[in-house]
């Protein structure tokens, strides 16, 4: 099963070739090889899911040994040599994370197909989403973090290919280097994170490091003065923060929507900001191994939730509200994973890809009708678009919590365990406060854009005019996308429990069970705690039935029956309306203060030094040593090698033949006298020698 | 008296007369700046050796080989007199003088 899966993967990886190669050349620039690949990939994860839901659990490992990395020693590893290992993991998580993915791609595509319809470079975006469905699919299958993070970087690519896919616009060029540079900084982290799991266990297969943490292998390991396991926690952590766009790294999301519309729907809203909770999820029992990591990993959400939500409310542009939401909504899953609702988390992740790709495919159709993003430029689409505004307002309801949608289920379950974790703790109060505030936030601002754009008169008659209903390739995804909002996909009918116990939906929490046993997760909770539980469940469903419904009934009165004016709250608030609307002044604080005044004078500086020391002092340097050098050499060449060594020859041996000259008179006598003195000389000494 | 007639009979006293006539000879080579000067010095020391063979042929070997050497000196005196007056007879021709001094023009 574990090989077949690799398909999974395969197949959009091999549509993303031909059409990179041939696309352009292809009839209908080749949108079917895309489109059918991910249906192939459908098909393949569909008998894995079945088998899911029929046998209520699945699991296979496939290996191969990559290579080996020999003689790095670390205290506390499992085995002596690293081996890098790769290979598939499919248990209950990744069948559910790969029906869902390979169903939001697939009717994505299939939306995109109307969309992108006569767009130029029509058959690129084919190719990047197919090379994004690959990541993505490859991360899922991934059984170890080398090739998630492989993957995650994938993901990162066609994610900012796809942002500057409107490479003319400079905002869209902008964006996508914002969203690039700015997840980079998480995925430096969570890299890092990957370099302190192979010291301190020697592995990232998450089996061999779910069953470390079980034995509790290097529980005292230390790096740096740190403990191990809470340094690669906030690591792993900060990657998700980067991915997920959470605080204090959300300033990419909303820039993001530069993209086109299928884009922010299938990679900012249904899955590649999900892999970041999905990194998480997966990660788990090592967060959970540390006692710091999960409550930090708690506030970040609760921090994001409320801070995006907020923002929400006054942004008028339509992508820009879901832009914030689900950054919102990501923060709720981080909140939920952090305080230990792993189960709710994990659900709440599938819920929102259904109704949050639902709900930017809806947008997708509007902006397609009017040619504008701006909701105050729309108004009164109710009876122009009924397809779209229905699953639209089914996906709103998802979101915003009304009983009986999804959203319902995940979100009132992630309060429930949020409100049980501060009164089981006596304390983090602010997590649960800022929850239930969110969802309140939620319903209201997810209202008042159905109010803004589908409801009251048309406020721009010649964009009303002309707007239509898609074709059916675009609102098939919509209308499947909407059916999944509904609670009875994964609960009961209404979501509620207590209601639901005479029909009762049991697949999704029988599967998570599962994965938590296997993962040695399993909540073993005590009688009191169990009480505690029920109690906190209790009465998060009644606060979040009442902050929605307050929510719901706050916008209807001001954007529905216009009772109260929104203009005259703006003017009332003025400075938190400003404060709003510039997004906490996060992008000036990250462009004026960390880019301006800390990168870019550490760049001066950087270039001060290269400027100054390397040029002058090295390269110069250098140079005054060699011209030294080289001068003395010069001398030593002019005066010792020339001047003594040749000339010196030279004038030995004319001085030589000067010498002798002067005997050579050419005066026969001269030599005689020469001669005889010599001779007498000679027999001088040679009688000397005889006595 | 009698030891001088005693030292002449002797073979010192042929050698002092060899010697004597050597001597001379080599001054006269070295002193004439005619060339026929230098030619008849040449002479003496020719026979100044000449006689020593004699001498020693009488006195020391007692046979006739040193005698025949002198012979040979001779002849050799007269071939090279004769070799040595034609070299002077052409130095005339070239230099109108037959002063040795003038014969460097191998020199530089």
């Amino acid at each position: 099963m574990a090989q077949q899966a690799l398909l999974i993967a395969l197949f959009p990886l091999v549509a993303f070739v031909i059409q990179a190669l041939f696309g352009k050349k292809l009839p209908r620039h080749g949108d079917f090889v895309s489109v059918l690949a991910i249906f192939g990939s459908f098909a393949v994860a569909t008998p894995i899911f079945m088998k899911l839901l029929t046998q209520g659990h699945v699991f296979d490992t496939f290996e191969v040994s990559w290579m080996t990395l020999p003689g790095i020693e670390a205290s506390g590893r499992l085995n002596s040599s690293v081996n890098l290992v790769v290979g598939v993991l499919i248990n209950n998580i990744t069948a559910i994370m790969l029906f869902m993915v390979t169903l939001c791609a697939s009717l994505i595509h299939l939306f995109s197909v109307g969309y992108m319809h006569g767009e130029e470079r029509y058959h690129l975006f084919f190719a990047y989403i197919s090379l994004f469905s690959a990541g993505m699919l490859g991360l899922v299958l991934s059984d170890n973090l080398l090739t998630f993070f492989m993957c995650w970087e994938l993901m990162g690519l066609c994610s900012y290919l796809l942002i500057g896919f409107y490479y003319k616009k400079p905002s869209a060029i902008n964006a996508s280097i914002k969203a690039f540079m700015t997840t980079r900084v998480g995925d430096t982290m969570f890299f890092l994170g990957i370099a302190g799991l192979y010291y301190v266990y020697g592995t990232s297969n998450f089996m061999a490091i779910y069953k470390a943490v079980q034995v509790g292998v290097a529980h005292d390991i230390t790096i740096a003065g740190f403990p191990a396991l809470t340094l690669i926690g906030f690591l792993v952590m900060m990657g998700t923060v980067g991915k997920s766009a959470q605080f204090p790294l959300q300033v990419w999301l909303p820039d993001a929507m530069e993209g086109p519309t299928p884009v922010s729907a299938l990679i900012h809203a249904a899955t590649m900001v999900a892999a970041g909770v999905f990194l998480l999820i997966r990660m788990f029992p090592l967060l959970e191994a540390s006692h710091v990591v999960l409550p930090v990993v708690a506030y970040v959400g609760a921090i994001t939730a409320f801070l995006a939500a907020c923002i929400a409310i006054v942004q008028v542009d339509i992508k820009k509200v879901l832009a914030y939401s689900t950054i919102s909504q990501l923060g709720y899953m981080v909140m939920g994973v952090g305080v230990g609702a792993f189960a709710p988390g994990f659900m709440h992740l599938i819920t929102h890809a259904c109704f949050k790709a639902c709900l930017f495919l809806c947008s997708g159709s509007v902006i397609h009708s009017v040619h504008t993003q701006d909701m105050r430029e729309m108004g009164g689409l109710k009876s122009k678009m009924p397809i779209t505004f229905a699953t639209m307002f089914i996906a709103t309801l998802a979101i915003s919590g009304v009983p009986g949608f999804s959203g319902f289920v995940s979100k009132d379950r992630i309060l429930g365990g949020a409100l049980a974790y501060s009164m089981e703790h006596h304390g983090h109060y602010l997590i649960p406060l800022l929850g239930f505030a969110t969802a309140g936030i939620t319903a209201f601002y997810m209202f008042r854009m159905i109010y803004m754009t589908f409801f009251g008169h048309a406020r721009d008659e010649h964009k009303h005019h002309h707007a239509h209903e898609q074709p059916l390739t675009m609102t098939i995804p919509l209308m499947i996308l909407a059916g999944l909002s509904f609670a009875i996909v994964f609960a009961g009918p209404t979501g509620i429990e207590s209601v639901d116990h005479v029909m009762p939906v049991k697949w999704f929490d029988q599967a998570l069970e599962g994965a938590q046993q296997e993962m040695g997760i399993a909540e073993h909770l005590s009688p009191e705690a169990e009480a505690v539980h029920h109690q906190a469940h209790g009465l998060a469903l009644m606060l979040s039935l009442a902050v929605a419904g307050l929510g719901i009934l706050i916008s209807s009165i001001t954007y529905l029956k216009h009772l109260i004016n929104a203009e005259s709250i703006k003017k009332m608030v003025g400075p938190l309306y400003t404060l709003l609307w510039n997004k906490y002044y996060f992008d000036e604080l990250y462009l004026g203060v960390l880019i301006q005044k800390g990168l870019l004078n550490f760049n001066r500086m950087l270039a001060m030094f290269d400027d100054k020391v390397v040029d002058r002092i090295f390269v110069d340097g250098w140079r005054d040593v060699t011209m030294v050098i080289k001068s003395f050499i010069g001398k030593f060449d002019d005066i010792v090698v020339d001047r003594v060594m040749v000339d010196g020859t030279a004038d030995v041996t004319a001085g030589g033949g000067w010498i002798v000259r002067q005997f050579q008179t050419g005066k026969v006598q001269q030599y005689l006298v020469l001669t005889v003195m010599v001779i007498i000389v000679a027999l001088f000494y040679a009688n000397l020698g005889l006595k | 008296m009698n030891h001088l007639i005693q030292f002449s009979s002797s073979l010192q006293g042929y050698l002092a007369v060899g010697a004597i006539l050597f001597a001379l000879g080599i001054f006269c080579v070295m002193t004439r700046k005619n060339a026929i000067g230098i030619l008849l010095g040449i002479e003496l020391i020719l026979n100044a050796a000449g006689i020593n063979f004699v001498a020693f042929s009488k006195f020391r070997t007692g046979l006739i080989d040193g005698q025949i050497v002198a012979l040979f000196i001779m002849l050799i005196a007269a071939a090279e007199a004769a070799v040595a007056l034609a070299v002077i007879l052409r130095f005339y021709r070239l230099k109108q003088t037959i002063d040795a001094d003038e014969a460097s023009i191998m020199r530089n």
